[in-house]
C-alpha cells in the first residue's frame, strides 16, 4: 500500500472521514417523551380509559374531604398498576438519559433542599454510604401527571430509584416485593409516603437497602 | 397475563436498551425528527410482536433490523419517489462501475478534518438511502460487516462496496468548492 502513493492518499482520506463522522456528528438523544409512548403503546390488553392517575389523584381528594380511609383500599387493587408501570418507566428513563439525575451530591443538606419549591413536600433523605449505599442525587420524576421526588442511591455500579409518593391517608404497610420489566422493586408505605424502590440489583441487596433506609435516621 | 408480563419483561431487556440507535437510524433513513419517532414507535410496537420470535444473537441487530423495514415501509408509503430515485442511482452507478465521480477533486486530509458539522451533516443526508444507511450503521454505530449485512439484508460484498462509494461520495462533496 506504501508502493501506491495514490492509494495511500485514499486511505488517508478515508481515515479522516472516518474519524470526523465517529467524533464529530452530533449523537442525538431520542426526544424525551418517545419512551414514554412506546411504552403506552405496547402495554397489554386492559382497560385503559384513564383511570390511572387521575382518578388515583381525584379519589386522594375524595378521600381527604371524607376523611375515610377505607376509598384508597377499595380502589387500592386496580390503581396500583399505572402507578407502578410509571416508577418503572421513569426508572428506566433515567437509565437511558444522558444524566440519570436532576441534582448530583451526595450530601443529603444539598439534595433535600433542592426539592423544596418543586414538589409538595421534599422526600426523607438519608446517606447510606457506609453501607455501600452511597446517595448519588435526585430527580423529578412525573408519574402520571404528578410530580414525585425520586432520590437515587448506588450500589457498586448499580442504580437505584427510590420514588416517595405523597399519600397521607395510606396506612403504614410492610414492603411487597414484585418484579416487573426485569427490574425488582420493593414498595412500602410509612408516615404518608408511599415509597417504590427499583433497581436491577438482587432482591437480597434490595431488600437491604429498604431496612436501611427505613431504619437510618436523616439526623446521624 | 403471566406470560404478558414475560413479554413485557423481554422488551424492556431486548429492545428498549436500544432505542437511541433505532432513533439514530430511523432519523438518518427517513431524513427528519418526526418521522424518525413515527417510525421508531412503530417498530417498537412490530418489535413487542415478534419478541418471543428473538431468540439469541445480537439484540442491536434485530432491533435495528426491524427499525430499518419500518422506515423502508414508511418512505414506501409516504414518499415513493425517493426509493425509485434512489434505486435509480444505484442501478446506474453499478452499470458504470464508477465510484463516484473521477473527475472530481480530491480534497486534502486536511480539509476533510477540518469539515463543520453543519456541512458534514448535508452531505451525509445527500447520500442516497443505501449508502447512507451503510454509512450510519458502520461509523456511526458501529456495526460489524456480518451485522450489516443481517440488518440491511445484503451480502457482505455489497457493504462493503456501498460503504466505500459512499464514503468517497462523502469525501468528494466535502472536496467541492462550497458554493
Amino acid at each position: 500500500m506504501a508502493a501506491d502513493p495514490a492509494l495511500a492518499a485514499e486511505c488517508e482520506r478515508v481515515e479522516a472521514l472516518q474519524r470526523l463522522v465517529r467524533e464529530r456528528l452530533p449523537r442525538e438523544a431520542p426526544p424525551p417523551g418517545l419512551l414514554a409512548r412506546i411504552e403506552a403503546s405496547v402495554e397489554l390488553p386492559r382497560p385503559r380509559a384513564q383511570p390511572s392517575w387521575r382518578a388515583l389523584a381525584a379519589s386522594i381528594a375524595v378521600t381527604a374531604v371524607l376523611a375515610s380511609g377505607s376509598t384508597w383500599l377499595a380502589l387500592a387493587p386496580e390503581m396500583t398498576d399505572p402507578v407502578r408501570d410509571g416508577v418503572v418507566a421513569a426508572h428506566i428513563r433515567s437509565l437511558m438519559a444522558p444524566h440519570p439525575i436532576d441534582v448530583a451530591s451526595s450530601d443529603r443538606h444539598t439534595v433535600k433542599p433542592w426539592f423544596n419549591g418543586r414538589v409538595a413536600e421534599a422526600p426523607r433523605v438519608v446517606d447510606l454510604a457506609k453501607e455501600e449505599f452511597p446517595l448519588v442525587g435526585g430527580r423529578l420524576d412525573v408519574i402520571g401527571q404528578t410530580p414525585v421526588p425520586t432520590l437515587v442511591y448506588r450500589h457498586r455500579q448499580h442504580l437505584i430509584s427510590l420514588m416517595a409518593v405523597p399519600a397521607s391517608d395510606r396506612a403504614n404497610s410492610a414492603p411487597v416485593l414484585r418484579m416487573v420489566g426485569g427490574y425488582n422493586m420493593l414498595r412500602w408505605t410509612e408516615d404518608g409516603v408511599f415509597y417504590w424502590a427499583i433497581s436491577d440489583i438482587g432482591t437480597a441487596d434490595l431488600d437491604k437497602f429498604v431496612q436501611l433506609f427505613r431504619t437510618s435516621s436523616p439526623d446521624q | 397475563m403471566v406470560r404478558g408480563d414475560d413479554d413485557n419483561a423481554r422488551f424492556a431487556n431486548v429492545v428498549l436498551p436500544h432505542l437511541k440507535d433505532a432513533y439514530a437510524l430511523a432519523r438518518w433513513i427517513t431524513g427528519n425528527r418526526a418521522d424518525a419517532e413515527d417510525v421508531v414507535q412503530d417498530a417498537c410496537l412490530r418489535a413487542f410482536r415478534a419478541i418471543r420470535s428473538f431468540a439469541n444473537g445480537s439484540a442491536r441487530a434485530w432491533v435495528l433490523t426491524i427499525v430499518r423495514n419500518t422506515a423502508y415501509t414508511w418512505i414506501g408509503k409516504n414518499r415513493p419517489a425517493a426509493l425509485v430515485a434512489v434505486e435509480d442511482i444505484e442501478a446506474v452507478e453499478i452499470a458504470r462501475a464508477i465510484p463516484g465521480d473521477p473527475n472530481a477533486e480530491t480534497p486534502e486530509t486536511a480539509l476533510i478534518a477540518q469539515t463543520d458539522v453543519a456541512r458534514l451533516e448535508a452531505a451525509i443526508s445527500g447520500l442516497p438511502i443505501p449508502f447512507r444507511e451503510t454509512l450510519i450503521l458502520r461509523d456511526v454505530q458501529g456495526l460489524d460487516y456480518r451485522e450489516i449485512a443481517e440488518v440491511t439484508g445484503v451480502p457482505i460484498g455489497t457493504v462493503m462496496s456501498r460503504l466505500a462509494r459512499g464514503r468517497s461520495r462523502l469525501i468528494a462533496t466535502i472536496g467541492r468548492k462550497e458554493s
